[in-house]
C-alpha cells in the first residue's frame, strides 16, 4: 500500500503525556517530539523519514532556539525544517541535489510505513479499508490558490493517509469503494470530502476562523489567543488589503467591536478619529495610544505642532493632518486593540484610552526571498452632494423673507412695493431686495459642481522579504498619492521600511526596525465657515448664491462682479451675506504640511537561561514638521475690494526616545502549570521644538511666502515630557483551563501636579476554558468555550504638557506709541493635579462551534473613570474662565459582540465576520457643586456635560412645533427671544413649565455618540475569484447641524438648503411642517434660529463601505517567473443610507475636543472611489 | 534609581514663563501693570464690547444695515432684546474682571517687594486706577457685581464672592481713586511713560463716579482740582482732538494706546465704523442715527468733524455714499491705511471737555457752571448759552455733552445717571432695559447669582 507514514504532533497532546526520559542515545523522533513539547509548537513529520535516526542527547541538552535546535539535529541527517506558521514545523529530506524543498512522491510510494496520526480526541477507528487498487492524487491548495504543504490526507476511520509535498501535490492509494477523506493542516479547516471513482481531487482549505494557538502580540509579549483572558480585538494584513486606505486607522473602521472610527473629514490626509469603548474623558484627550512595534508613540495633534493658521480661530481650524499618516498601510502585519483593563493595563497611565498595537512585517528564517508588489489606481468623486435651492427657488425665499420682515415691521407696507417705495418707508436694508433677485438675469451657478472635481489616487508598494539560517529580513517602499476631489487638496506618501533580525551567536537575536517616511499634504481651506480667515472652501460654495457668475466674461474668477445679491439695483446694502468666491480660495490659498517622520528602535534579546530572557530595547520616534501658508493679494475675501495678503511659516521637530529592560520568564512545571511572566524598566522623553514666523502685507504675489512681506510677528513653543516606570505581568495556567493573569505598571510623569507625580494601575483576570474539561470532551459542537473576566485600573495622561504650573503669558500694550512688555498668568496653578483614572471590569465569553466554523465573542464592560479632569468654568472675577482640575467621574457601558462564521466552506467559499457594539455614557459626578460644564463650539455655548448626560450633550431650546394662527401665539407661553412671534414661527418648549420660555428652558437636546455602530463583511470565493463586501453602520448618533444657522434659517441671506422650499407660507399652506416661515428678521422677531433641536439631526448611516472583487491567476497560466497574480477592482463608500442633510454622518468640526463633539461646520466632504489594482509576488 | 527618576520627571516649562520665580523685581511689577493695561484693548472691553454697550444701544447710533450672524448680536442689543448668553456682554463681563484680576496681583504682592517707593506708588496707583476704572464700567452696565480685592490663591475663591450693589462698588473705587491720585504724578518724567494713568485721569475718574453716585460737592472739589492745576486744556480745533499725530494731546486725560502693526496691539474701530460701499471692507456698524445728527445746533464745528459721508480706502479712493442721512463715524479716521482689524487710533477715555461739563454738572445751574459749558461751546464756534436759553439745565447740558462727547461711550453712562435714559429710548419706540443681563455663565456657575 503506497502509504505514507506521518506524525502529527500536537503540543496540546504533548503537554499532557509523561516526560521523556533522556536516552543516551535517542530517536529524531521521540527528540522533536520533545522539542515540540518544550517550544508549544506543532511538528509535522514522515516517521518514515526518521526511521533509525538517532540523536545524541547532548545535541539537543544545549540551550537554543528551538530552530538552532532543528538545524542541530536534521541537518546533520539530511533533513531540514520549514516553518509553517508561527507554531507549527514541517520536517522535510533535503534533496540530494539541490537545496530545493520536495518531497519525491516516488519515495512515499514505494517506501512501506505505517502511519502514525495522533489527535487531542482519537478519532473514531474502524476497521481499515480491503485492498488497494486506485491511486488519487491531487493538489492542494490555500485560500489565494497557492499549493499548501504538509497538509495531511486522512482516510477517514483509518490510521493511513499520506501528506502533501512543497507544491501542494499529494498521492494516496484508495480502496475500490466510496471513502471519506480528511484533509488537514495547522490554522486551516478540515475537510471531509467523499471520494468515489475519480483519481483526480483538487482542494483548497480555508483559513481556520480562530486559530487558538495563534499567537497575539499582548504588549511587553506575545500570548496564545487561546490562554487570552483580557479584551483584545485585532486585524490582520488580508483586512487591511481589502480596502484601500490611506491611514492604517481608516482600515479599523467597522471591523472590531467597541471600536470607534470616523473619517470626520474626506480631506486627503486628515486625521482619524478613533475611539475605543466610548469617550471616558473630557478635557484630557481620548486617543487610545498606539504602540509601533514596541514604541508607544501618541497621536500628537497639538495645534502648535503643525502649526495652525493664526488667523483662524481653533473652532474653525483646519482638521489636524494624521501625524500617523507616514505609516503605510502595506507594511503592517496586523494591528491588536487592547481594549480591557487586563489588556491596557500595562501601559498605565497611558491605558484608558485602550492602546493600539501596530505590528509590521517580517521576513521568515530560511525562506527564499520573496518579492512583491502592489499597485492600484482609483478615481474619487464626491460620495454625496448637498440639496441647495437653485436660484429660482432662492429667489422666491429671498423675496418671501424680505416681504414678510418688511410687512411685519413697516407701518403701510404693501408688498408689491418695489425698493424705490420701500425706501420712502425705511433705511433699514433687511427690507430690500437685492438687485440679483428683483431683477435676474438668468444665472443659476451650481457651486458645488465647479469646486468638486474627480480626482485620482494611486498607490504602489514593492517589498522584498526572506531569511537565512541567521538573519530574516523584510524591507518595503511604497508611493502612495491621492488628489482631493477639491483641487489643490492632496496627500502624497513616500515610505520606507527595514526589518531585519538576526541570531548572531547562541541565544542571542539583534534586531533592527526603521521606517524613514515623508508626506506632502496639500491643505486647501476646505473645511471651515464661509466666515473664517481664510474662508472655508466648501462653506463658501454653499452659501454662495447661485445668482452669481462664477468666472467673468474674460475667464477670470470672478471676484468683483459677485456683489448684486448683497445689493439694491441702486447699491444701497440689502443686508445680505458676502462671502468668497470659493473658486478664488482654491486658487489664491496655499497651505502645504510637509511631514518627515522616523520610526527605529534596536533590540537585543539573549536568553540567559532556559526560559529567561533579558530584552533591551531603545527606540526613537523623530517627527518634524513644515508648514507653509500664504493668502495671495489677488484674493479678496469676502465683500473686501483689495487683498489682504499673509504668510505663515511653522517648523517643529518632535522627537521622542523610549529605552526598556524587560525580564521574562516562562516555564511549566508538572506538565499541567504553565508560567510565565515578564518585569520590565523603561523611560521615555519627548521634545518638541516648534516656532513660527508671520508677515503680511506682501505688496505683490511674486514671492509667496514669508520673505515676500513684512514679518511681524513670531514666537516658539519648546515643551518636553517624561516617563519613568516599572512593570510587571504574570499569566498563569492550570491545565490549561484555568488561566489567571495580573498586571501592574507604576508610572511617574512629569506631566502631573509635585504632589501627585506617581500612579500604580494595577488588573488581574482570569479564565476559565470550559471547552477543556471532561465533560465537555462529549459535546463535539462545541470546540471551545471560555469564559473570561478582568477588573484594572488604567490611567489617562493625555493632559498638556505644564497643566499643573500656572504659566505667563505676554500681553503687551503701547505706551508712547512704543510696544512695551506686560506679563500675565495664562493658567492658574494646581499642584494636585493628576491623570484620570479608570477603573474598569469586564466579562467575556469566547464560543467556537463545529470545529470553529462559527465563532462568538461578547463582552459586557463597565469603565468608571474618576478624578476627571475638567477645564471647570470658574467665576470671571478670578481673572479666569475656566481652571484645570480633577474633578468628576464617567461611565461607559457597554457591550460588544463579534461572531464569526464560514458559512460555506468547498468549492464555493462564503464567511462572514459580524461585530456589533452598544456604549452608553454618562456623566455621574461633576466639580465642586455638580454644576454642568456649557462649552462654546464654532458658535457659542451650545453644548453641555451634565451629570447624567453623556459628555458634550446639545443643548438648546426644544422646538415644540410650528404656530399655525396668532392665536396660538398670543395663547403660548412669553418667549423672551421672540418678542414678535407670529404664524409660521417656532413653537418653543416651555421645558420647566415656568411659565415662560427663556435661558432656563435650554435643555440636553442630544448628542453625538452612537446607540450602537455594527459592521459586517461577508467574504465569497470560487475558484479564483473573491468577493468582500463589507457594510458598516452607525445607529442613535445625532449631529448639531451649525450650517443650518446660515443654510436654513429662513432669513435668507445665503443660498440655503432646499428644504425651506417646503416652509410654512400659511395656515393653509403650511409646508412640511417642520419648516417655519421665511424671516429676514426672524432674530428680532422669532428667535428661530436660536440654538435648538431644529439643528439637531440625525447622524445614523448605514454605508457600503467597501467591496472588492479580485481574480487569482492560476499557476498554469503565470509561467515560472511568477508566484501569484492577483488583480482586483474595489469601490469604497459606494453607497450611503442617512437622514442627515450634510455631506457626511461622521462630521465631527472639532474631532479632538470632546465637550463640542458633533458640530458640522462646513466639512470636506467625503469622497467615493473606484480603484483597480494587482498583487504580485515573485 | 527613584532619585535619578525625580530629576527626570520634574520638569519646569521651556519656552513660557511660569509664575515660580516672577514676581520678584521692580522690573516684573512694571510688566505686571502693563498687562493690565492691555485689557484697555481686548474686544470684551473699549475694542468692541463697550462701544456696543455704551454707545449704540443708546441714541447715538444703531447696529448698520449688516444684522446677520454676529451682526445680529449687535442689533438684539441695539434692540434691548439681547438675551444673558450674548457673547458681547459676556466678553465686557469677563475681560472687565481680568483687568480687574491683573491689577488685583500687582497690588496684593508689590507690598512685599524691595523697590524704589516712587516707582512702588506709581505702580500702586495705576493698579488702583485701572481697576476702578474696570469696576466704573461693570457697575454702570450690570448693578449687581462681584467686587475682588486681592489675588486669588485658587480658581474656588472666585465662588465665595457675593454680588454687591453698585453703590458699593462706587464707595470702594471713590476711596481707591483718591489714593491713586495720591500715588500717581501729574505727568510722567519719563518720555516711555506716555499713556499711564496720571493724578488728572484718577481725578477725571474719581469726580465722574463721584457723579454717579450722588456726590456733587466732592465731585465739584476733586474736577476743580484737575481744571486748576493739572495744567490741561481744550484743543484749539475740535478735529485735531483725535487721529494719529494727536495722541495723548493738552486735552487727553486718559486714552487707550493702541498701534496696529501685527503685534496684536491695533483696534478695529476703522473696520468696524466705516461703510459697507461697495468697494470698502468696512462693517458700518455704531451708525449715527438720524436723531443724533438731528441734535447738532446749526453752524456746530463737530458735527461734521464727527462723521462723514465719504471715505477713502487703502487705495486712496474717495467713496461717497449717496443715500441720504447716511453717515459715519470719522473720529477714529476717515482712511483705512491698515490692516483689517489693526488700525493705530488711540480711543478717548477721558479728556478735558468731558471735566469741564461734569464740573458744570457737579456745580447744578449757575453762572459759572454756564461758564464752563461755554468753553466748549466756544470751540465749536456755537454762542454762549445761558439761563435764559430755553430749556432745562439738565436738559441743555445733557445735549452738549451729547454732542461734544458723541461716540465716545458716555452717552449711556450719562442717560442713566441724569435719570433719561427710559424717556430718550422710548422717544426712539424702544423700552430701556436700565441694567444689563448678568452672563448666564455666571448664574450657571454661581446659583446665589440673582440676575438683574
Amino acid at each position: 500500500a503506497a502509504t505514507q507514514d506521518i506524525t502529527y504532533v500536537r503540543k496540546t497532546t504533548l503537554r499532557r503525556t509523561a516526560e521523556h526520559r533522556v536516552a543516551q542515545s535517542q530517536k529524531l523522533k521521540d527528540a522533536l517530539l520533545e522539542l515540540g513539547r518544550k517550544h508549544q509548537v506543532d511538528i509535522l513529520f514522515e516517521e518514515s523519514t526518521l526511521a533509525d535516526i538517532y540523536v545524541q542527547p547532548e545535541d539537543r541538552s544545549t540551550d537554543k532556539g528551538l530552530e538552532k535546535k532543528l538545524e542541530q539535529l536534521l541537518f546533520p541527517n539530511g533533513l531540514t525544517y520549514r516553518k509553517m506558521s508561527k507554531s507549527a514545523y514541517l520536517i522535510w529530506k533535503k534533496s540530494a541535489e539541490a537545496e530545493s524543498w520536495a518531497i519525491p512522491r516516488s519515495t512515499s510510494a514505494t517506501t512501506q510505513n505505517k502511519l502514525v496520526f495522533e489527535q487531542v480526541t482519537p478519532l473514531q477507528r474502524l476497521q481499515s479499508p480491503g485492498a488497494v487498487d486506485r491511486e488519487l492524487t491531487g493538489k492542494i491548495t490555500d485560500e489565494k490558490n497557492e499549493g499548501l504543504p504538509g497538509v495531511s490526507v486522512l482516510i477517514k476511520g483509518t490510521n493511513k493517509g499520506a501528506i502533501s509535498d512543497q507544491n501542494g501535490v499529494y498521492s494516496i492509494s484508495l480502496p475500490d469503494q466510496p471513502t471519506i477523506l480528511v484533509f488537514s493542516f495547522i490554522g486551516y479547516l478540515s475537510k471531509e470530502l467523499t471520494v468515489t471513482s475519480q483519481s483526480l481531487l483538487n482542494v483548497q482549505l480555508v483559513p481556520s476562523i480562530n486559530n487558538l494557538s495563534e499567537v497575539m502580540v499582548v504588549g511587553y509579549g506575545t500570548q496564545r489567543k487561546g490562554d487570552i483572558t483580557g479584551s483584545i480585538g485585532s486585524i490582520s494584513a488580508r483586512n487591511i488589503r481589502e480596502i484601500q486606505v490611506t491611514n492604517f486607522e481608516n482600515a479599523l473602521q467597522g471591523q472590531i467591536a467597541g471600536v470607534q472610527v470616523q473619517e470626520p473629514s474626506g480631506e486627503p490626509g486628515a486625521a482619524t478619529t478613533i475611539r475605543v469603548r466610548g469617550l471616558g474623558s473630557v478635557s484630557a484627550g481620548n486617543e487610545p495610544l498606539y504602540v509601533i512595534d514596541g514604541f508607544p508613540a501618541t497621536k500628537n495633534m497639538d495645534p502648535g505642532i503643525q502649526g495652525d493658521i493664526t488667523r483662524r480661530t481653533t473652532a474653525f481650524a483646519l482638521p489636524a493632518s494624521n501625524p500617523l499618516g507616514t505609516i503605510n498601510p502595506n507594511d503592517i502585519e496586523s494591528i491588536e486593540v487592547l481594549k480591557d483593563a487586563s489588556a491596557a493595563a500595562i501601559y498605565g497611565s497611558r491605558g484608558s484610552n485602550g492602546v493600539i498595537l501596530i505590528t509590521t512585517k517580517k521576513g521568515k528564517l530560511n525562506t527564499k526571498p520573496v518579492v512583491g508588489f502592489d499597485a492600484y489606481f482609483g478615481v474619487q468623486s464626491v460620495a454625496k452632494k448637498v440639496n441647495l435651492m437653485n436660484s429660482e427657488q432662492l429667489t422666491a425665499y429671498v423675496k418671501d423673507s424680505k416681504n414678510n420682515a418688511y410687512l411685519q415691521d413697516v407701518p403701510g407696507a404693501n408688498v408689491n412695493d418695489d425698493n424705490a417705495t420701500r425706501y420712502t418707508k425705511t433705511t433699514n436694508g433687511s427690507y430690500f431686495i437685492p438687485d440679483d433677485y428683483a431683477n435676474p438675469d438668468g444665472t443659476d451657478t451650481d457651486w458645488q459642481d465647479l469646486i468638486f472635481n474627480t480626482a485620482p489616487v494611486q498607490s504602489y508598494n514593492a517589498s522584498v522579504s526572506g531569511g537565512s539560517e541567521f538573519v530574516n529580513y523584510y524591507f518595503s517602499g511604497g508611493y502612495f498619492n491621492q488628489k482631493g476631489i477639491i483641487d489643490r487638496s492632496g496627500f502624497e506618501r513616500y515610505s520606507f521600511r527595514i526589518n531585519l533580525e538576526a541570531q548572531p551567536v547562541k541565544r542571542l537575536k539583534i534586531g533592527l526596525g526603521l521606517s524613514p517616511s515623508f508626506t506632502n499634504t496639500d491643505r486647501s481651506p476646505a473645511g471651515a465657515p464661509y466666515f473664517a480667515d481664510p474662508p472655508g472652501i466648501v462653506y463658501s460654495a454653499l452659501v454662495t448664491s447661485p445668482t452669481v457668475k462664477p468666472y467673468l466674461p474674460d475667464g477670470s474668477i470672478n471676484q468683483t462682479d459677485n456683489q448684486s445679491h448683497l445689493f439694491t439695483e441702486t447699491g444701497r446694502g440689502a443686508n445680505m451675506t458676502a462671502s468668497s468666491n470659493p473658486l478664488a480660495i482654491i486658487k489664491y490659498v496655499t497651505d502645504d504640511l510637509k511631514q518627515f517622520r522616523t520610526f527605529g528602535n534596536v533590540y537585543a534579546e539573549y536568553e540567559m537561561l532556559d526560559g529567561l530572557t533579558y530584552k533591551l530595547y531603545t527606540g526613537i520616534d523623530v517627527n518634524s514638521y513644515n508648514r507653509s501658508f500664504y493668502m495671495a493679494r489677488a484674493f479678496l475675501n469676502r465683500a473686501a475690494t483689495v487683498g489682504d495678503p499673509y504668510a505663515q511659516s511653522n517648523a517643529s521637530l518632535n522627537y521622542n526616545w523610549l529605552t526598556e529592560n524587560t525580564l521574562s520568564y516562562t516555564k511549566t512545571i508538572g506538565q499541567v502549570h504553565h508560567i510565565s511572566a515578564v518585569v520590565g524598566y523603561t523611560a521615555q522623553k519627548d521634545r518638541l521644538d516648534a516656532n513660527q514666523v508671520y508677515a503680511q502685507n506682501h505688496p505683490d504675489d511674486l514671492s509667496p511666502t514669508i520673505s515676500g512681506g513684512q514679518v511681524t510677528s513670531g514666537g516658539d513653543n519648546r515643551q518636553e515630557w517624561s516617563l519613568v516606570s516599572a512593570l510587571a505581568r504574570v499569566n498563569y495556567s492550570f491545565r490549561d483551563k484555568y488561566l489567571l493573569t495580573a498586571t501592574i505598571r507604576s508610572d511617574r510623569s512629569s506631566r502631573f501636579g509635585a504632589g501627585n507625580k506617581t500612579g500604580t494601575f494595577p488588573s488581574v483576570s482570569a479564565g476559565w476554558r470550559v471547552s477543556e474539561e471532561s465533560f465537555m470532551k462529549g459535546v463535539t459542537a462545541v470546540s471551545d468555550l471560555k469564559f473570561r473576566g478582568s477588573w484594572g485600573q488604567t490611567g489617562n495622561f493625555l493632559i498638556p504638557n505644564y497643566a499643573a504650573i500656572g504659566l505667563l503669558s505676554t500681553y503687551n500694550y503701547i505706551f508712547n506709541n512704543v510696544l512695551t512688555n506686560g506679563i500675565a498668568p495664562s493658567s492658574i496653578s494646581n499642584e494636585n493635579l493628576t491623570w484620570e483614572k479608570t477603573t474598569q471590569v469586564d466579562l467575556g465569553l469566547d464560543f467556537g462551534l463545529f470545529r470553529e466554523r462559527i465563532y462568538i465573542s461578547a463582552d459586557w464592560y463597565r469603565k468608571l473613570t474618576s478624578d476627571l479632569l475638567l477645564n471647570v468654568q470658574v467665576p470671571a472675577a478670578v481673572g479666569f474662565s475656566t481652571a484645570l482640575q480633577n474633578i468628576g467621574e464617567v461611565e461607559n457601558k457597554g457591550f460588544e459582540l463579534t461572531i464569526s462564521s464560514r458559512n460555506l466552506v468547498g468549492a464555493f467559499g462564503w464567511t462572514t465576520d459580524f461585530n456589533f457594539s452598544v456604549n452608553k455614557n454618562e456623566v455621574l459626578k461633576l466639580g465642586p457643586t455638580g454644576d454642568p460644564i456649557l462649552s462654546s463650539g464654532g458658535a457659542g455655548i451650545r453644548h453641555i456635560t451634565a451629570i447624567g448626560s453623556p459628555i458634550g450633550s446639545y443643548f438648546g431650546y426644544v422646538v415644540e412645533g410650528i404656530y399655525q394662527s396668532q392665536a396660538e401665539v398670543d395663547a403660548a407661553p412669553k418667549d423672551a427671544l421672540a418678542p414678535a412671534a407670529r404664524a409660521g414661527d417656532f413653537k418653543f418648549k416651555d421645558v420647566n413649565g415656568d411659565g415662560k420660555i427663556d435661558a432656563a428652558d435650554r435643555t440636553v437636546i442630544g448628542n453625538y455618540q452612537p446607540d450602537f455602530m455594527w459592521g459586517i463583511t461577508n467574504r465569497f470565493r470560487f475558484k479564483g475569484v473573491d468577493l468582500s463586501v463589507f457594510f458598516q453602520g452607525v445607529e442613535g448618533s445625532k449631529i448639531l447641524n451649525l450650517t443650518r444657522r446660515h443654510l436654513g434659517n429662513g432669513e435668507a441671506a445665503t443660498n440655503s438648503y432646499a428644504d425651506w422650499t417646503e416652509r410654512w407660507i400659511s395656515a393653509e399652506n403650511p409646508g412640511n411642517g417642520k419648516i417655519p416661515r421665511a424671516d429676514r428678521l426672524s432674530d428680532l422677531h422669532s428667535g428661530n434660529n436660536r440654538p435648538s433641536t431644529f439643528q439637531v439631526e440625525d447622524g445614523s448611516y448605514f454605508r457600503l463601505r467597501s467591496i472588492s472583487l479580485g481574480y487569482t491567476f492560476p499557476k498554469t497560466l503565470l509561467g515560472t517567473r511568477f508566484q501569484s497574480l492577483r488583480a482586483y477592482a474595489s469601490g469604497t463608500n459606494l453607497f450611503t443610507s442617512t437622514k442627515y442633510i450634510g455631506y457626511n454622518p461622521e462630521v465631527n468640526n472639532q474631532a479632538g475636543l470632546t465637550g463640542v463633539q458633533g458640530e458640522d461646520y462646513g466639512a470636506y466632504p467625503l469622497s467615493r472611489n473606484i480603484t483597480f489594482g494587482l498583487n504580485v509576488t515573485f | 534609581l527613584l532619585s535619578c527618576s525625580e530629576d527626570f520627571t520634574n520638569l519646569n516649562p521651556v519656552s513660557q514663563r511660569n509664575v515660580n520665580g516672577f514676581y520678584q523685581t521692580a522690573g516684573d511689577m512694571n510688566t505686571a501693570i502693563n498687562a493690565a493695561y492691555k485689557v484697555l484693548q481686548m474686544n470684551g472691553t473699549y475694542n468692541q464690547s463697550y462701544w456696543i454697550m455704551h454707545e449704540m444701544r443708546t441714541d447715538n447710533t444703531d447696529q448698520g444695515p449688516d444684522g446677520t450672524g454676529l451682526g445680529a448680536e449687535l442689533t438684539v442689543i441695539d434692540n434691548f432684546s439681547e438675551i444673558s448668553t450674548s457673547e458681547i456682554i459676556t466678553a465686557a463681563y469677563t475681560d472687565s474682571y481680568l483687568g480687574i484680576a491683573r491689577s488685583n496681583i500687582v497690588l496684593s504682592r508689590i507690598d512685599a517687594i524691595p523697590m524704589d517707593q516712587a516707582m512702588k506708588d506709581r505702580i500702586k496707583g495705576e493698579a488702583l486706577f485701572l481697576r476702578s476704572l474696570f469696576f466704573y464700567n461693570l457697575a454702570v452696565s450690570f448693578g449687581h457685581i462681584p467686587m475682588p480685592l486681592t489675588e486669588p490663591k485658587s480658581a474656588d475663591e472666585g465662588r465665595a464672592l457675593p454680588q454687591v450693589p453698585a453703590a458699593e462698588i462706587y464707595r470702594q473705587i471713590s476711596a481707591d481713586l483718591v489714593q491713586a491720585e495720591a500715588f500717581l504724578p501729574i505727568k510722567h518724567a519719563a518720555a516711555a511713560d506716555l499713556g499711564r494713568a496720571t493724578k488728572g485721569a484718577a481725578a477725571a475718574l474719581l469726580g465722574k463716579v463721584y457723579l454717579t453716585a450722588g456726590d456733587k460737592s466732592s465731585a465739584a472739589t476733586v474736577l476743580k482740582r484737575i481744571v486748576e492745576t493739572y495744567g490741561y486744556s481744550l484743543m484749539p480745533d475740535y478735529a485735531t482732538i483725535w487721529g494719529l499725530a494727536n495722541k495723548n494731546n493738552r486735552e487727553s486725560i486718559f486714552e487707550v494706546q493702541y498701534r496696529g502693526g501685527g503685534t496684536g496691539t491695533g483696534n478695529g474701530f476703522t473696520n468696524a465704523f466705516s461703510p459697507l460701499l461697495r468697494q470698502t471692507t468696512g462693517a458700518y456698524k455704531n451708525r449715527p442715527t438720524v436723531n443724533m445728527m438731528n441734535a447738532y445746533e446749526p453752524g456746530d464745528d463737530r458735527f461734521l468733524k464727527s462723521m462723514d459721508t465719504s471715505y477713502v480706502n487703502s487705495q486712496g479712493t474717495l467713496l461717497t455714499n449717496s443715500a441720504n442721512n447716511v453717515r459715519f463715524i470719522t473720529k477714529f479716521g476717515k482712511e483705512n491705511t491698515f490692516n483689517e482689524n489693526d488700525a493705530s487710533y488711540n480711543f478717548m477715555v477721558l479728556r478735558y471737555a468731558d471735566v469741564l461739563l461734569m464740573l458744570a454738572e457737579a456745580l447744578g445751574e449757575s453762572d459759572a457752571a454756564y461758564g464752563y459749558i461755554n468753553q466748549v461751546r466756544a470751540r465749536a464756534k456755537l454762542a454762549p448759552i445761558s439761563a435764559a436759553t430755553p430749556g432745562t439745565f439738565a436738559d441743555k447740558l445733557l445735549r452738549e455733552r451729547r454732542v461734544e462727547l458723541a461716540f465716545e461711550n458716555h452717552r449711556w453712562a450719562d442717560l442713566l445717571r441724569f435719570g433719561k435714559a427710559t424717556e430718550v429710548m422710548q422717544a426712539q419706540g424702544k423700552t430701556a432695559r436700565l441694567l444689563y443681563l448678568i452672563p448666564q455663565r455666571e448664574l450657571d456657575i454661581n446659583s446665589s447669582y440673582k440676575q438683574n
